[in-house]
C-alpha cells in the first residue's frame, strides 16, 4: 500500500476570497510518500501539518497537486479529480476524539459500517473492540469514558471500515504521560499487525522519534526535511530543524578557518576561539552555523582539569554557572563562557550534578565532542 | 353551558391553529436553520434579515403585508382563490399562516445557533466514515442540536398560541371561526364580559406556563 502526496494550498486573510495582487497570508506546500509504514509529520503548531492531513482526507481542497493512494487518484488538480471524503478509504482520528456523544461505543464503531449485514457488523465491532482491548466498554457512552478510552474507541471506529490509510492528528496530545506512552506502543503494534500506512501528526519530539519509521519535518507550510528519525535528530538539515529536535545551543557567526587532514574535520572560529567541528564542504572564510545538544556537552570534573589540559585536548571551554534549572531527572545549567560571553546550555544528570558539588557562580570546564556537533 | 362553549371553541381553535403552524414551522424551520448554519451562499445575509424581520416588525405591519399577499389580487390569494373558489382571508387557514410567519423566526433563531454549535469535527468524522451530508445531518447534527430544536418548537408554539395582531388583520375576529383565545379575550374585555375574560386569561397563562416548563424538562434530558 502506498501513499503519494504532493499538494499546495494558499490561504488568504478573508477566507478563500483572493483579491487581485494580494499575497497569501499562509501557503502550504508539501510532498511526501508513505509505504505501509509509520510516517510522522513533525513541526510546531501552525506549520501546516493539519492542513496537509485534512487535504488527504478530503476535508479541505488543495489548490494544486496530486494525492494518490494505492494507485487510486484521490485528488488531481490537472485532471480535475477530487473524491469526496465519503469515497476516500481513509481512517481519521481527530485531536479531540470527535466521538458521537449521543451514541454508545458499539453504535459509534458501527456508524462507519454502512451496508453490512447485522451479523457481519457485530463480528466487526467485536473484532475492533478486541484489537484496542476495550471489550467491556461496548455499551458505554463517550461521557462515561476516560480520555485514553475515548481515543481507543476513536481508533477502533476509524479502523472498522478497513481504511487504506490511517491519519492521526495529534491523537494523544491531551492525554497524561502514562496513558500516552501505553497508547503509543499499542498504536505501533496495531500498525504492524494491519500493515497499512499510518500518517501521524505530532509536535512532541520524543513522540516523533519513538513512533516514526520516517519523519517529515514541517515549518511554515514547507517540508524542511524528510528522513528516518535518526537522520532528522542526529543530522538536522538546517537551523530550524535543529532547534526543533533539541539543539538548543546554536551559533550562527562561525567562520571556517580550514580543514583537517583528509577532510576529517573543519576548524571554525567561534565563541572567541578555534573549534574542531565535523567536516563541512565550505571554503575558508565562509560563514557557517553550528550546534550541539545540551545533553551532549561533557562537564569536566575539577580533579581532572589539569590532566586534560596537559593532554592538549580540543574544544575545551571555561564558563561561569549563571543559573541552574532542575527538570526533575536532570538539570540545565546556563554557562557564560569566559572567552566570548556567549551562553552555553549544559544538561547534567542529577546524580552527576550532585557528585560534582556545583553551585551558581562556580567556574567549570566543559568539553564539546566533535562527533556530537552539527555544522550547516 | 354557554360559558363552556365560549371557552372551549376558542381554546380548541387556538390549539389547532398553533399545532398546525408549529408542524410547518418545524419542518421548514429546521431546513432553513440548517442552510443558514452550514452553507455559504450568495444573498445569505438577505435571507437572515428576511427571516428575522417578523420578530421586530409590529404585528400590524406583518398582518398588513399578509393581507396584500393573501388578498384576492395577491400572489398567494389569487392562486388559492383559483383552486378553492373562495378567498383565504378571514378563514382559520389565514390565521395559521399568520401564526406561521410570526413564529418562524423563533424556530430559525434557536435552531440555527444550536446547529451551528455542533462540533465540526464530529460531523467531519461522520463524513470520513463514508456517510453522506444528508445522513450526517439526520443521524449526527440534528440529534446533537435536539435541545435547541425542541426549544425552538416550544417557543414557536407558545408564540403561535399568543398571536394577536397579524391574526386580527388577516382572519378577523369571527366568533367560532377565527376568534382565537387572545382575540376572544379582547372581545370579552371590550364587551364587559369580565368573567369570561378572567377565565380565558387564566387558561392562556396555564398553557404558556406548561409549554415553557416542558421545554426546561425536555432540555434536561
Amino acid at each position: 500500500m502506498t501513499v503519494e502526496v504532493d499538494i499546495e494550498k494558499e490561504f488568504y486573510r478573508r477566507k478563500h476570497i483572493k483579491k487581485k495582487g494580494e499575497k497569501p497570508s499562509f501557503s502550504m506546500h508539501c510532498s511526501f510518500d508513505a509505504d505501509s509504514d509509520f510516517v510522522v509529520l513533525f513541526g510546531c503548531s501552525g506549520s501546516g501539518k493539519t492542513t496537509a492531513l485534512r487535504c488527504i482526507a478530503g476535508l479541505e481542497k488543495p489548490d494544486e497537486g496530486t494525492i494518490k493512494i494505492n494507485n487510486t487518484l484521490y485528488f488531481d488538480s490537472k485532471k480535475k479529480v477530487n473524491l469526496t471524503p465519503q469515497k476516500r478509504k481513509i481512517g481519521y482520528m481527530f485531536q479531540e476524539n470527535a466521538l458521537f456523544p449521543h451514541m454508545n461505543v458499539r453504535q459509534n464503531i458501527e456508524f462507519g459500517l454502512k451496508g453490512m449485514y447485522s451479523t457481519e457488523k457485530k463480528e466487526k465491532v467485536s473484532a475492533m473492540l478486541g484489537l484496542v482491548e476495550i471489550e467491556e466498554l461496548e455499551f458505554a457512552y463517550p461521557n462515561e469514558l476516560s480520555g485514553g478510552q475515548k481515543q481507543k474507541v476513536a481508533l477502533a471506529r476509524a479502523l472498522a471500515p478497513n481504511p487504506e490509510v490511517l491519519l492521526l492528528d495529534e491523537p494523544f496530545s491531551a492525554l497524561d504521560t502514562v496513558v500516552r506512552l501505553k497508547l503509543r506502543k499499542e498504536l505501533r503494534m496495531i500498525q504492524k499487525k494491519l500493515g497499512i500506512p499510518v500518517i501521524f501528526i505530532t509536535h512532541d519530539p520524543v513522540e516523533a522519534f519513538t513512533m516514526a519509521d520516517r519523519m517529515v519535518v514541517f515549518d511554515n507550510g514547507r517540508v524542511q526535511q524528510r528522513g528516518s528519525p535518526e537522520e532528522v535528530f542526529y543530522h538536522p538539515k538546517d537551523r530550524y530543524v535543529a532547534e526543533l529536535v533539541g539543539f538548543s545551543n546554536l551559533f550562527d557567526d562561525a567562520v571556517v578557518e580550514g580543514h583537517g587532514q583528509g577532510a576529517e574535520c573543519t576548524f571554525l572560529w567561534s565563541l572567541g576561539t578555534e573549534i574542531t567541528a565535523p567536516y563541512i564542504e565550505r571554503m575558508a572564510g565562509d560563514r557557517v552555523s553550528w550546534g550541539i545538544r545540551p545533553e551532549n556537552i561533557e562537564l569536566v570534573d575539577k580533579r581532572y582539569i589539569h590532566t586534560i589540559q596537559k593532554e592538549g585536548r580540543k574544544n575545551l571551554f571555561y564558563g561561569v554557572i549563571m543559573n541552574v534549572v532542575n527538570k526533575g531527572t536532570s538539570r540545565i545549567m546556563s554557562l557564560i563562557l569566559k572567552e566570548s560571553d556567549d551562553v552555553l546550555k549544559v544538561e547534567v544528570a542529577n546524580h552527576a550534578f550532585g557528585s560534582l558539588k556545583l553551585e551558581t557562580g562556580d567556574e567549570c570546564m566543559v568539553r564539546l565532542r566533535t562527533s556530537d556537533m552539527i555544522v550547516f | 353551558m354557554e360559558t363552556l362553549q365560549s371557552v372551549m371553541i376558542p381554546l380548541m381553535l387556538t390549539l389547532k391553529i398553533a399545532s398546525i403552524s408549529t408542524v410547518f414551522v418545524t419542518i421548514l424551520g429546521i431546513f432553513i436553520a440548517y442552510m443558514l448554519a452550514k452553507r455559504e451562499f450568495t444573498g445569505k445575509w438577505l435571507a437572515e434579515v428576511l427571516v428575522t424581520l417578523p420578530l421586530v416588525l409590529p404585528p400590524t405591519v406583518t398582518g398588513y403585508i399578509l393581507v396584500l399577499v393573501l388578498g384576492k389580487n395577491g400572489i398567494f390569494g389569487s392562486i388559492f382563490t383559483k383552486i378553492t373558489g373562495s378567498g383565504i382571508l378571514f378563514t382559520w387557514q389565514a390565521a395559521v399562516i399568520a401564526a406561521f410567519v410570526v413564529s418562524l423566526p423563533m424556530m430559525i433563531k434557536t435552531a440555527t445557533s444550536a446547529i451551528g454549535a455542533v462540533d465540526r469535527n464530529v460531523e467531519e468524522a461522520a463524513c470520513v466514515l463514508g456517510r453522506s451530508e444528508f445522513e450526517t445531518a439526520l443521524y449526527i447534527t440534528l440529534p446533537l442540536a435536539k435541545k435547541g430544536i425542541v426549544a425552538g418548537c416550544v417557543l414557536s408554539f407558545a408564540r403561535a398560541v399568543g398571536e394577536f395582531g397579524a391574526t386580527l388583520m388577516v382572519a378577523g375576529n369571527i366568533q367560532g371561526r377565527t376568534s382565537t383565545m387572545p382575540l376572544s379575550i379582547y372581545g370579552a374585555y371590550q364587551t364587559g364580559n369580565d368573567e369570561l375574560a378572567n377565565l380565558l386569561v387564566l387558561i392562556l397563562v396555564v398553557i404558556s406556563f406548561i409549554t415553557i416548563a416542558a421545554t426546561g424538562k425536555l432540555g434536561e434530558r
